[in-house]
């Protein structure tokens, strides 16, 4: 059995829903905030997932950062050395989308090199008549980015655990392979 | 002056950040470079040694991976606490084989050791081996 920690980094343009998805997560999807406050700063949520068929556990800590462009670069310098990336964009508002790539670049730039599991989350599926963004479209480009694609609707409560079990997973998977490194390494 | 694996000075680990049943803390006092401790994510990571009577050491030497910078700290209470700072060393990064760093700590005497991993070069950093020189007494 083996407890495993990891800092995941919750990112995407303001009002996508990062904070909305980031209480669902925590409440085991109970709990939706009905009022839209920004978050200025970097909240800190921690939830610990159980790795299916296995008696190991990830416990997540999850940094909830800032998407209004002007407040960026200062929650940057909190975000500290990262394990996971859960990028989100809004699927009613394909320049949430586009800006995906932006947020990617940042996150590459300041994790210098490190591998970083992740996930895409496509979310407020529940607006279907103003979706913007098709699922083949973000599919595609979240493989091109070696993450993981999963579509939410934190406000109806739908799919909510997919990304965060799939974090999780991929941390678990990442440790797995380190360990086997590690125990191939011969002797300084 | 001689070398020693600190599970013959009667040394053992009394406090470690992480833990993965299969690569227990005993691993970095057993002498065998083969076993080893492992982070389990995130830094800082820490472990305590414990000496079954103060000890004077000179050096320690460390068998690691993916270990970027290492701060040690000692005392010489009967309890895991208050520690004084000793030295820190930036490791370099290896690839394939183990890093195996000397760090000298200029004959203190110390009834505990405190090994803190600051950073790493990876998400995980393991310790194999931790072993002392001590002035013989």
């Amino acid at each position: 059995m083996v407890k495993l920690r990891a800092k995941c980094l919750l990112v995407g343009d303001a009002a996508v829903g990062k904070s909305a998805l980031s209480h669902m997560f925590h409440s085991d999807g109970t709990l939706f905030q009905k009022n839209y406050s920004m978050t200025t700063g970097v909240d800190l949520m921690m939830k610990c997932v159980q790795i299916p068929e296995t008696s190991d556990s990830v416990e997540l800590y999850i940094v909830d950062s800032a998407g209004k462009q002007t407040l960026v670069e200062a929650c940057e310098k909190m975000w500290g050395e990262v394990s996971l990336l859960c990028l989100v964009f809004d699927l009613s508002s394909e320049q949430s989308f586009a800006n995906c790539s932006h947020w990617m670049e940042r996150v590459r730039a300041h994790c210098r090199g490190t591998r970083l599991p992740g996930v895409l989350v496509g979310n407020k599926t529940d607006l279907s008549t103003r979706r913007e963004v098709q699922a083949s479209v973000a599919q595609e480009w979240a493989e091109s980015q070696g993450l993981e694609y999963h579509e939410t609707s934190a406000k109806e409560k739908e799919n909510c655990d997919a990304p965060i079990l799939a974090l999780a997973t991929a941390f678990h998977s990442l440790y797995q392979e380190h360990r086997e490194t590690i125990q191939n390494l011969s002797p300084g | 002056m001689i070398e020693s694996s600190l599970a013959s000075l009667g040394a053992t680990i009394v406090v470690a950040s992480s833990s993965d049943e299969n690569h227990p803390p005993e691993n970095i006092t057993d002498g065998n470079t083969n076993t080893f401790w492992m982070s389990t994510g995130m830094f800082p990571q820490e472990f305590i040694i414990r000496f079954s009577e103060p000890t004077d050491i000179s050096a320690v030497t460390v068998d690691s991976y993916n270990v970027k910078h290492l701060k040690i700290e000692k005392n010489t209470s009967q309890s895991a606490s208050q520690f004084e700072s000793v030295t820190e060393k930036e490791f370099q990064q290896t690839d394939g084989h183990l890093q195996s760093n000397a760090i000298s700590l200029n004959g203190s005497g110390a009834t505990h050791l405190r090994l803190i991993i600051t950073s790493g070069y990876d998400h995980f950093a393991s310790v194999h081996r931790v072993s002392v020189q001590n002035e013989h007494s």
